[in-house]
């Protein structure tokens, strides 16, 4: 089991090195610490959304509101701001309510798609408007600027432990902790198991909304942390800043080796995915190739990488049927 | 309290259109194994669901577990009153481990944040596979194994429940015998701590091994409940069936004409050594022998699911080429296997939808669209001669009983218009009514004209069904034996074999090779 499971990792690993080599011939800067900590850092957001997409991808499902529910809070987070004393408290504070705004949003997904049974995609895309609508309402589409924030969340983001910067310390403590809940926890099993088999999973007695809650309400508590880290990243709340960040926050899961059919995906996995997408963002930038090429570059990938991943699927099904003729004795 | 550890009487369960269980009883006493049997789409599987709390049964009916009202609405309910289902179509996660599939269920209950323990998750289901004495990796996804091998696992989970009460829906359908024999000493030593089984299956011959106390459904209803002391296997399938059938050996010689098809010098290093066989026009070929024998590893060597190491096969005046079975579909050459539950069925899909795949190409009209009249034609040609029930074309097959979805499958080989039909246990999971129905159309298929080859362990139906008898023994053809002058003890005789074969490769260990190999 272990064994196919590396494999599939250990070839975006081996993808990601090879990038890697190329890049570092291309471009003397890139092999350095510092543009490394650029990397991970400027890939927080990406990747904290990308851990909670996981889950939602194992159970079959998919979440097309991600980057609007995420500048939602945002959005909230630049409105407090000017209510907020500059002090220690205001950052605590705002650890607390954004992700707890994030999970109300992640729960009406939730709802929808486990207790009204509407599919995810149509929930979601539908809540993607309502969540982008609502914030151009708000804000007119204006910038919230740094001006207005207190200077304790400033000082909170140009933080630096070990010469990291502490953005990158929350990315690992989201990843960190998923990875703890679906390996070690009944709920993460759960999660694993309704993707498997939703029908056997209610026969063993595991409650399927429950568990659809669950990955909703997760993936909403985590839009809230990541609107923490945008908003710390860019010291700004832009309203159009993540347009349409949710297609490659689902590139980097499905590159990562989850399987759209549900199922399949674990973190390490979408870390690299993550990993991947990055370095070759990076690796144009650093090569001086056009916005627009970057672009086509980035989707071809994930189309190979998709179609490599779905025709491998099949292979090893066909594989299974002939091993099951082989073994019917 | 009564001795009865489960009493279910005036269950109904109504599915729109289709009223499955009508005032229906069955009462299991305390540590007894009690079998549950009839037809295909009698019910018995639907009652266990309801049982189970899948479904729910239609009002007004009784249901007691241990004395007291049972009140089970889910799946859940009954796991935690000690209850434990085996489904007929399995339920594991193919994407988890042995370990976990086993242990899954057990905390269900429990809070979501609850920690798992993996290291007395493995310890629990190791256990369990110890005493089915089965030897698979903990960590191994369950996908990778094989039917025989999942099946086994769901065992393993009851097992490790620490039930009151396990129910088997045909557990012993896509095992070997070997694992059969471990499933009955599971069964014995249930039986010694008290634990009651539900067994369902269907043959008869096995559940005389096992039972204590039989319940007999037809057609939704209950019939009634017997002793194993008080009632002969015929007086059950009367009972069953509604009419006496008898299996009659084939005492009609076949017009036999020209040669069709030829194995010639067939070897596959610890299958099978020196096969030679040939297959006339008109006759229908039997391959028997026990299990391990080699039968059906020849049947998909020919196929070219394993490629024989010498050897060449000849059809209708042409040495064929086979490498793998896309080029003997394409030859011609169709092959149902034994396990064929969960085989190449689109559940969700319709009865014509399935039974026509393979001829999809041929059904195209001028416009290139697919005649939906001819495919239905086809279709309700089929639902009659395998008796499919309810003859509904357009039935999504997940609403077929286990049985009837097997139909459908066969249905679809045959519909593919094969020159040669290698069938392996043609009635494996069939009702006994049905299978008569399965063997006319074999026969049929004979006088078509399509070379018809059928692997079968049970002798009964060999001797009815065949013309010619080639009985295997430790991957060698033993003997053959005209079906006119066979009777079960000539053939037994020639199936046990007992003279040292020269490779010294027991077929079991053959088989284990092939489980390492996944
Ligand atoms: N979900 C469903 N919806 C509609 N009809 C159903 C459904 N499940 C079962 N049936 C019907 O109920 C009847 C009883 O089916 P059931 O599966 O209980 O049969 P069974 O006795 O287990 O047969 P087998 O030996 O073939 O497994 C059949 O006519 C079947 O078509
Ligand atoms: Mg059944």
């Amino acid at each position: 089991m272990k064994a196919l499971l590396k494999q599939k990792e250990f070839s975006v690993l081996a993808i990601v090195i090879i990038i890697c080599v190329i890049l570092s011939f291309v471009s003397p800067v890139f092999l350095t610490v510092g543009n490394w900590m650029d990397i991970l850092e400027g890939n927080t957001v990406i990747g904290i959304l990308a851990i909670g997409m996981t889950l939602i991808i194992i159970t079959s499902d998919i979440d097309v509101s991600v980057a609007a529910l995420t500048t939602a809070v945002a959005v909230s987070i630049g409105f407090m701001f000017q209510y907020l004393p500059d002090s220690w408290f205001s950052v605590v504070l705002i650890f607390l309510i954004a992700p707890l705004i994030g999970m109300l949003l992640g729960a009406f997904n939730g709802i929808l798609v486990s207790k009204i049974q509407i599919p995810a995609i149509v929930v979601t895309l539908g809540t993607l408007n309502i969540f982008s609508g609502l914030v151009l309402y708000f804000t007119n589409g204006n910038y919230i600027n740094s001006t207005q924030f207190p200077q304790s969340f400033m000082a909170f983001s140009n933080i630096e432990i070990l010469g990291i910067p502490i953005l990158i310390y929350l990315f690992a403590l989201v990843a960190v902790s998923t990875w703890f809940i679906l390996k070690y926890t009944l709920i993460g099993r759960s999660v694993l198991a309704i993707g498997g088999n939703a029908q056997s999973s209610t026969r063993v007695g595991i409650n399927f909304k429950k568990v659809k809650m669950f990955v909703f309400t997760y993936m909403g508590f985590l839009g809230g942390v990541a609107a923490i880290a945008q908003t710390s990243y860019t010291t700004a709340v832009d309203p159009n800043g993540l347009m349409g960040l949710e297609l490659t926050v689902i590139a980097a899961v499905v590159l990562g080796g989850a399987n759209i059919h549900g199922g399949r995906g674990s973190i390490p996995g979408t870390l690299l995915g993550v990993l991947l997408l990055a370095i070759m963002q990076n690796g144009m930038i650093l090569a001086r190739i056009d916005t627009f090429w970057q672009n086509v570059v980035t989707g071809a990938i994930i189309v190979i990488a998709v179609s490599y991943d779905e025709i491998n699927h099949r292979r090893n099904q066909a594989k299974l049927a002939n091993i099951d003729v082989k073994e019917a004795s | 309290m009564s001795d009865y550890i489960l009493e279910m009487e005036h269950i109904s369960k109504t599915f729109p259109g289709v009223k499955a269980l009508d005032n229906v009883e069955l009462k299991v006493k305390q540590g007894e194994v009690h079998a549950l049997i009839g037809e295909n789409g009698a019910g018995k599987s639907t009652l266990i669901k309801v049982l189970a709390g899948v479904h729910e049964a239609d009002e007004g009916g009784r249901y007691l577990f241990e004395g007291i009202d049972a009140d089970i609405h889910r799946p859940l309910d009954a796991t935690l009153k000690g209850i434990s289902i085996i489904y007929q179509d399995l339920s594991l996660f193919p994407n988890l481990s042995v370990a976990e599939n086993i242990y899954i269920g057990r905390d269900s209950n429990k809070k979501p944040w609850t920690k798992i323990n993996w290291k007395s998750m493995k310890e629990l289901a190791g256990k369990a596979l110890d005493e089915l004495e089965m030897d698979i990796d903990l960590n191994k996804r369950v996908e990778l194994l094989s039917i025989a091998q999942q099946q086994m696992i769901e065992i393993a989970r009851a097992l490790a429940f620490d039930s009151k009460l396990i129910v088997m829906d045909e557990p012993t359908s896509s095992l070997s015998s070997g694992e059969v024999e471990k499933l009955y000493r599971v069964i014995d030593k249930l039986k010694e701590r008290g634990i009651s089984v539900i067994f369902i299956s269907h043959k008869l011959k096995e559940l005389f091994r096992v039972s204590d106390r039989f319940t007999v459904l037809r057609d939704g209803q209950f019939v009634g409940s017997y002793d194993v002391e008080e009632i002969d296997e015929q007086q059950l399938i009367k009972r069953m069936v509604g009419r006496e059938v008898v299996y009659e050996n084939n005492t009609q010689k076949a017009a036999v004409g020209e040669k069709v098809f030829e194995v010639k010098n067939f070897s596959k290093e610890g299958n099978f050594k020196d096969i030679n066989l040939s297959l006339y026009e008109g006759e229908i070929l039997a391959v028997t022998g026990l299990v391990g024998s080699g039968r059906t590893e020849l049947a998909q060597s020919i196929f070219g699911v394993n490629k024989a190491d010498e050897g060449t096969l000849w059809l209708n005046g042409k040495d064929l080429k086979i490498n793998s079975s896309e080029d003997a579909v394409k030859q011609g050459i169709a092959y149902v296997p034994e396990a064929r539950q969960t085989q190449g069925l689109v559940l969700e899909q319709s009865i014509v939808n399935n039974m026509t795949l393979p001829v999809i190409d041929a059904l195209r009209n001028k416009l290139k669209l697919i005649d939906r009249k001819v495919e239905k034609e086809l279709t309700e040609q089929y639902i009659k001669s395998l008796d499919v029930r309810p003859s509904m074309p357009d039935l999504a097959a997940d609403k077929l009983s286990g049985g009837n979805q097997q139909k459908v499958v066969i249905g679809k080989w045959l519909s593919a218009q094969p020159k040669l039909l290698i069938i392996d246990e043609p009635t494996n999971g069939i009702d006994i009514g049905a299978k008569t129905e399965i063997h006319k159309l074999l026969r049929r298929m004979v006088k078509e004209g399509i070379g018809v080859i059928m692997i079968s362990s049970e002798l009964p139906e060999v001797l009815s069904v065949s013309d010619r008898i080639l009985v295997m023994s430790r991957g060698r053809i033993a003997g053959e034996l005209n079906t006119l002058e066979a009777d079960q003890e000539k053939v037994m005789n020639l199936a046990l074999d007992t003279e040292e074969p020269e490779d010294k490769r027991q077929p079991e260990g053959a088989e284990s090779t092939v489980h390492q190999e996944v």
